[in-house]
């Protein structure tokens, strides 16, 4: 069983040799961009270099899916907004919107440009997918991802003003979260097309961090529910930071699977979830991954499977100065333990 | 009603204004605080940062999440900006000047703001660069303010392992300067690698630490006025 059969098989509710251990979320390492000679701030305006850095992770580490984009401004950009690429910066820096397009409360009501799946960098992603899947396409799954909507909000307006209008007029909020769910439908129809296999749908602003579990499920699962609804191919719900607390409500927007991060308690989400669930999670990819050495790096391999992963998965984006050792580590040990359980 | 009894009232005011979010009860009690002739500083410690006190410890309960904090900011910000005019600076002995912003990389600022707003109402001078701020000038702000403190934000991991770079060049040029970082991504064990002096995970704690930090000047204060007494 190759990685690729391994996960999609995953993704089906079908019996694996192993727990595989991949991302739908960026997952690009420093090693790979240097072996291929690229800058990070060219490998997002570029479908070649974006597919062949992200195909690197599989081929050094044998990371087991192959992911793009690699930042998070895809959707807002289609929409309009300017991003910044940082060309200058020494180190790594991600791409961020340099410009909100509603400025204040009266300006919410906004219409999504007719053809958004041909705007901005939406092609440019549908041939990067493409490049990606011709070249790794049969060894590992290809992944692409969206934002959800109460963080795409975000990227368009003051996220200040956004979090307080969700308690006072939360009417706006959801006439405006319903558009950003077609703006990401429409983004998320054109990554299909170009063949990706799975589509993670990135919530991370509405994590109980930051908005009541009662806010959640008023506010930003209708509209939640409405894109995955949409979505043909598998896909995956990943919110940040707390979400024991509203587990359920992700499994009620009825994604293929759900992907948590370390501050979720996955053995008691397991024990929620039940059995057939498909939970990812919840390897963390800094404060692990970057910064432990070896032994916490397999340490934590075996205890997200211990505490019920479906597959080892970083709960964020790996960050690029992963060292290499730790990427290898992880990897080994999935192929130690992940058939153990 | 007797002046005591009057007093409370209006600190209760004030304290009830920000835990509800009510901008014009701050507005209210504000006002009535200078017109009964209450020390202003008074009205803000024990009225409006009492109230914030208790919206930290209702946020730490979960009945609080950040949308009701960020109206309590404002309600707060209501209140002391009629009152602050009419501060006299705390002698604490602490020059209180401090740098804020959110690292290169990161347009996300709601915990450096709650934690700017601690500052203010501490009487802090706040040089606030906003976000998304270029490294360097950290460390030129520094500099120029001679401020004693200097606070680094970041919402995302991916922007905040710029972090070190700064304290590095702001602690060789002056030792002296508390650097305090704060954001999701970190942590304890993270600033004492970073070799920052103080951290804030999130927004409320950022928000815990800096009422702490303020109820510690307010308990300075307080011994300072028992003394001259």
């Amino acid at each position: 069983m190759n990685s690729r059969e391994r996960v999609l098989k995953l993704f089906k509710g079908e019996p694996v040799d192993r727990v595989p251990c991949f991302s739908g979320m960026g997952n690009i390492t420093e090693e790979g961009i240097n072996k291929l000679g690229y800058k990070f701030a060219a490998i997002h305006s570029d479908a070649k270099m974006m597919a062949d850095t992200a195909a690197t992770t599989y081929k050094l580490f044998g990371f087991e899916s192959g992911v793009v984009p690699v930042d998070l401004c895809v959707e807002a950009e289609a929409m309009g907004c300017v991003i910044n690429v940082y060309p200058h910066a020494e180190g790594i820096l991600y791409p961020t919107i340099k410009e909100k397009l509603i400025h204040k409360e009266d300006e919410m009501d906004i219409k999504l440009p007719a053809d958004i799946g041909n705007r901005g960098r939406v092609p440019l992603l549908r041939e990067a997918i493409k490049l990606l899947k011709a070249d790794i396409g049969n060894e590992v799954a290809i992944g692409s991802y969206v934002l959800g909507p109460f963080t795409l909000a975000g990227q368009i307006m003051e996220l200040n003003d956004l979090l307080k209008l969700s308690f006072k007029k939360a009417d706006k909020v959801a006439k405006l979260l319903d558009t950003m769910a077609d703006a990401i439908i429409a983004v998320a129809k054109e990554f299909e097309k170009a063949g990706a296999d799975f589509i993670t749908v990135r919530e991370m602003g509405a994590t109980s961090d930051v908005l009541s579990p009662r806010v959640f499920k008023n506010l930003i699962l209708p509209p939640l529910q409405k894109i995955i609804k949409e979505i043909k191919v598998h896909s995956v719900l990943h919110i940040c930071g707390k979400t024991n607390d509203i587990v359920t409500f992700m499994m009620e927007a009825c994604p293929t699977a759900i992907s948590v991060e370390q501050k979720n308690d996955v053995a008691e989400t397991r024990k929620k979830l039940g059995k057939d669930a498909l939970i990812f999670g919840n390897y963390d990819p800094y404060n692990v991954l970057v910064s432990g050495d070896e032994n916490l790096v397999r340490a934590t391999v075996r205890q997200c499977i211990d505490n019920g992963v479906s597959a080892v998965w970083p709960g964020c984006d790996i960050w690029p100065t992963v060292p290499p050792q730790n990427m290898r580590a992880m990897m080994d040990e999935i192929k130690n333990y992940g058939g153990k359980k | 009603m007797s002046d005591e009894a009057k007093k409370k009232e209006i600190l209760e005011k004030l304290r009830n204004g920000v835990i509800q979010y009510d901008e014009d009860a701050c507005k209210e009690g504000a006002q009535e605080a200078l017109d009964a002739g209450i020390d202003p500083n008074e009205a803000i410690f024990d009225g409006l940062v009492s109230g914030m006190e208790e919206v930290g410890r209702l946020f730490e309960a979960q009945e609080y999440f950040v949308p009701e904090i960020l109206m309590c900011a404002d309600a707060l910000y209501a209140g002391l900006a009629l009152l602050k005019p009419h501060c006299k600076a705390m002698d604490i002995g602490l020059k209180g000047a401090v740098v804020i912003g959110t690292v290169e990389g990161d347009v996300h600022d709601i915990g450096k703001n709650l934690v700017k707003m601690m500052f203010d109402v501490a009487g802090f001078t706040v040089y606030d660069l906003g976000r998304d701020v270029p490294l360097d000038q950290f460390v030129e702000e520094q500099l120029r303010t001679d401020s004693d403190l200097v606070c680094l934000s970041a919402m995302m991991t991916t922007s905040m392992v710029g972090m070190p770079k700064v304290i590095e060049k702001i602690k060789a040029k002056n030792p002296d300067v508390m650097i305090m970082i704060g954001g999701a991504p970190t942590s304890k064990e993270l600033a004492e690698k970073f070799g920052a002096d103080g951290y804030a995970e999130d927004a409320s704690n950022a928000l815990k630490e800096a009422i702490k930090m303020v109820s510690f000047l307010k308990k300075l204060r307080d011994e300072k006025a028992a003394k001259s007494k």
